[in-house]
């Protein structure tokens, strides 16, 4: 059997393992108050303490917009970041899964690829459906014929591949923890904070906003608001141009693929020394 | 007679989605008191529904069932007082406890004073060859130890019942003695005690119970002392073939005249038939039947009956031919 | 035969059901981290949302108590609510149940050993997030505050008791409809903005979790300019009839519950 056949049945193994797990709540029900009451939620929670302080001022629908498409959005690095890493930990743990990942032949990446791959399509769903029904019921300037498609596609898949790299640096890395619960709520907790989501980065303090903008995250959160709005988005970087935003979140998201890399290798290393891999969590 | 559990037409059904299955099937059992007791069957005969209908976990789907002079289904709090139950290859507490302190957390919720509870946890690991263990973590137990542990956990609170469902499963060699050896010494130290127990392993049945009740597809199908079950095939000779691998021939085996009852288990790559003759002529016509199966004979014994044979005798088949059906 | 009494064996049953939380937070310090930082990222993330409109400092306050709360609601859910689902898992229900305690004891020790961990989690948000934004109270209220958090808290542990009792029965659905449900509560309960600002309907409706009333008082106590949702003594009334309320129906659905787990295979972990 070729390589590419191999790690192509791994790849596939790992999707629906992935989609197994993540969804084993396969009822639409479930679906529902999952991905959508919950960020539909966390955004009106945001819409609340945003009326509360401004009132219905003459920005109200702008920021209002800037705070839903953070929200919706943000389920891709929930789904992507959360879920992968804690995956990892998870499929050594609960599933006493990963020594078998680890010993078949598919390349440990495309296994890690496979389950982060359906985890998006759950995410996918979720960012659509929020943004549907707070723009309907709140009014929001987007207008699906005017949406910059290019740019939210070009701008979300590199954002992608940023966190797919970064969850699994994070959570190989998460390995060398006994018991890494709750690691990768945390870790994208952080990203949350220091990626414009909900806030514009320039209220953090001189360090972390310095921090933040070599996040890739912070780029995408810019192209998407831009992609979605137009001219009403408010702008974290006004005097960049689109391009400019793509080229800095290009640029980052090389940077922040190799130091994956560079992470992932040396803690697969590490993991693989230690005899990480099929170490028993119970406790 | 002092009976310590009696039950009457006990039946249970679990129901799932679209399925029902009879676990038990009108069971009719009385268990004397300071009785080693034990329930011999294949899995899934439906000796731990019965086990978890006697200690309160299950509600019975009809019949009665009393343990020490109490109904299990209404006078379950008292009852709860005076029992305990310890499972095979069990995994309960804590991890990150040490042996001793969940031991104590167990006899807490019988509101054991914690002096006495620590000194009887002592002793008992002390008994069992545990003190080594006692400050070790649960999670680093051999599960030899852990069955220890687990069996000590039982035996804290000083139970009037105590039951085992298949407390040897799944340990090595040493490891099921230590704990058929604590059986005893328990119930020797007190001959109020009662003790039921339930195997798939038939030697253990016979060496550590004073009466056995064989069960099958949720009915007691015999009762008795060890000895008198393997009365019940003394008068057949039994014999032990080992065969070489090869096609299907119990059934060829069974139809020969004077074979009474057949079985057939696995053993080191050979298939071993116990066969149930009840005139030694028969032996002729089961060698014609080897013969023309074109397997070899590695081995030919005539030996003692066992409780297996007895089920054999009653059931029609030996144990691991029922579990598969 | 004589057996020690029911009060006994719930009071030691709680002690020793919390027993094993305190040692999993002492040995397992690590855990200790992400128990109390994860919570405070996500206080700070408000805070900061506050900050980029530039809402007055109470607005900061009315975070950083959410996040106080919050934490023992969590405790509540994850550490007892759904914890007979894990339980029946490891085999432990079964222990649990046959045992002559009760189940009620048995999740209050659970609570108690996970308050540990909230406290700490409590804590470390009221101090950190309090200092770096600069966040002040009146010192005058304080002790009030105090007996109204008490309240509320036990009043959570009475519903968490019933939550119990369903999850029990539900399963796996109910563990995962709690998560799901997690957002959703954060938005009724006011969390993150006064409980006035969710009008009268969704406020009613949010008041049914103890957590909001009691926030709001206790906000209402030590924040100085926080818009009244109802008057504070009607909420510390509310919350009291709740503790009474959610005591007394988490024991009969424990009880009903209980016997009904029993009839349907549901404490015993299937082994065949
Ligand atoms: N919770 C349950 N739900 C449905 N069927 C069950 C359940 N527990 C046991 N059974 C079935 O009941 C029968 C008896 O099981 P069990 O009492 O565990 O037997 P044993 O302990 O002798 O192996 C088996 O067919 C088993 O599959
Ligand atoms: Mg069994």
């Amino acid at each position: 059997m070729s390589t590419a056949i191999r790690q192509w049945r791994g790849f596939k193994a790992a999707t629906r393992l992935g989609w197994q797990i993540s969804s084993n709540w396969t009822q639409p029900l479930v679906f529902v108050l999952y991905s959508v009451l919950r960020p539909l939620s966390a955004a009106f929670i945001l819409v609340v303490m945003y009326r509360v302080i401004s009132g219905g001022g003459a920005n109200t629908a702008a920021y209002l917009a800037f705070l839903v498409s953070g929200v919706a959005f943000w389920s891709f690095v929930q789904y992507g970041f959360a879920g992968l890493s804690n995956g990892i930990a998870e499929d050594r743990g609960e599933y006493k899964m990963l020594k078998y990942v680890y010993t078949s032949p598919a390349h440990f990446y495309v296994y890690l690829l496979g389950r982060g791959l359906a985890q998006l399509a759950s995410a996918v769903a979720s960012a659509l459906i929020v943004l549907i029904v707070a723009t309907i019921a709140l009014g929001l300037p987007i207008n699906p014929l005017h949406i910059n498609y290019p740019l939210l596609l070009a701008a979300s898949s590199l954002a992608l591949l940023a966190v797919i790299g970064l969850a699994m640096a994070f959570g190989v890395l998460l390995l060398q923890a006994r018991d890494a619960h709750g690691y990768g709520e945390l870790g994208s907790g952080v990203l949350y904070v220091i990626s414009g989501a909900i806030f514009p980065i320039s209220v953090l303090p001189g360090i972390l906003a310095t921090i933040a903008s070599l996040s890739p995250l912070v780029y995408w959160m810019e192209s998407i608001r831009r992609s979605l709005l137009g001219s009403q988005a408010i702008r974290m970087f006004p005097s960049l141009s689109d391009g400019d935003v793509l080229l800095r979140l290009l640029v980052t998201t090389a940077a922040t693929l190799i130091l994956a890399h560079l992470v992932f290798s040396w803690a697969d290393r590490t993991a693989r020394q230690k005899g990480l891999i099929d170490m028993e969590t119970n406790w | 007679m002092d009976i310590a559990v009696e039950t009457r037409a006990l039946r249970r059904v679990y129901r799932s989605r679209n399925q029902e299955v009879v676990a038990l099937d009108g069971v009719d059992l009385r268990v004397a008191r300071g009785q080693r007791y034990g329930v011999l069957g294949p899995n899934g005969a439906g000796k731990t529904t019965m086990i978890k209908i006697l200690v309160t976990l299950l509600l019975p789907s009809s019949g009665e069932a009393r343990v020490d002079g109490l109904d299990v289904v209404h006078q379950f709090r008292e009852l709860r007082h005076r029992i305990a139950m310890v499972s095979g290859g069990e995994n309960v507490g804590f991890g990150m406890l040490k042996v001793k302190e969940q031991l104590w957390m167990f006899s807490q919720f019988y509101g054991m004073p914690s002096a006495p509870s620590k000194r009887r946890i002592g002793e008992l690991l002390e008994r069992l060859g545990l003190s080594e263990a006692a400050d070790r973590r649960v999670s680093a137990l051999s599960s030899g130890m852990r069955q220890k542990m687990n069996l000590i956990r039982g035996l804290i609170t000083n139970p009037r019942i105590l039951f085992l469902d298949e407390p040897t499963v799944a340990l090595d060699v040493g490891a099921a003695r230590d704990v058929r050896d604590e059986v005893r010494r328990w119930m020797a130290e007190d001959p109020t005690r009662t003790v039921i127990l339930t195997t798939h392993y038939m030697m253990e049945a016979d060496e550590l119970c004073d009466r056995v009740a064989i069960v099958n597809r949720g009915r007691i199908v015999a009762e008795g002392t060890p000895a008198e079950l393997k009365q019940r095939v003394q008068q057949n000779a039994i014999v032990d073939l080992q065969l070489s691998p090869g096609g299907r021939l119990l059934d060829a085996l069974r139809a020969v005249e004077g074979v009474a009852a057949a079985s057939v288990t696995e053993q080191d790559g050979l298939d071993r038939f116990s066969l149930q003759l009840s005139n030694d002529a028969a032996l002729g016509g089961v060698m014609r039947v080897v013969e023309g199966s074109g397997r070899q004979i590695r081995g030919v014994q005539k030996r003692e009956p066992t409780l297996e044979d007895a089920f054999v005798k009653l059931v029609g088949r030996g144990m691991a031919e029922e579990e598969q059906a | 035969m004589s057996h020690p009494s029911a009060m006994r064996i719930f009071l030691k049953t709680i002690v020793a059901r919390a027993y094993p939380r305190f040692v999993a937070a002492y040995r397992n310090r690590a855990w200790l981290i992400t128990e109390t930082l994860l919570p405070l990222v996500g206080t700070i993330a408000m805070i900061y949302v506050y900050r980029a409109l530039h809402a007055p400092a109470r607005f900061l306050g009315f975070v950083v108590l959410g996040g106080v709360l919050l934490a023992f609601w969590q405790n509540v859910i994850w550490a007892m609510a759904t914890q007979f689902f894990w339980d029946r898992g490891a085999g432990n229900l079964e222990l649990f149940a046959m045992a002559p305690t009760s189940l009620a004891a048995i999740l209050l020790g659970m609570a108690l050993g996970g308050a540990y961990v909230s406290l700490t989690r409590a804590a470390t948000i009221l101090l950190v997030a309090s200092v770096l934004f600069g966040v002040s109270y009146s010192l005058s209220g304080l002790l009030p505050a105090l007996g109204v958090f008490v309240l509320t808290i036990s009043a959570l542990y009475c519903l968490g008791m019933l939550l119990a009792s369903l999850f029990l029965f539900y399963q796996r659905e109910a563990w995962q409809l709690a998560d799901a449900m997690q957002e959703p509560i954060y938005f009724l309960s006011g969390f993150y903005f006064p409980v006035r600002s969710l009008g009268a309907v969704v406020g009613g409706v949010g008041s049914l979790i103890p957590l909001t009333l009691g926030l709001d008082a206790i906000r209402q106590l030590i924040l100085p300019g926080t818009p009244q949702f109802i008057p504070l003594s009607v909420e510390v009334l509310a919350v009291v009839a709740q503790i009474i309320a959610y005591a007394a129906l988490s024991q009969i659905s424990l009880r009903y519950l209980e016997r009904q787990a029993r009839q349907d295979a549901r404490l015993i972990l299937r082994s065949t």
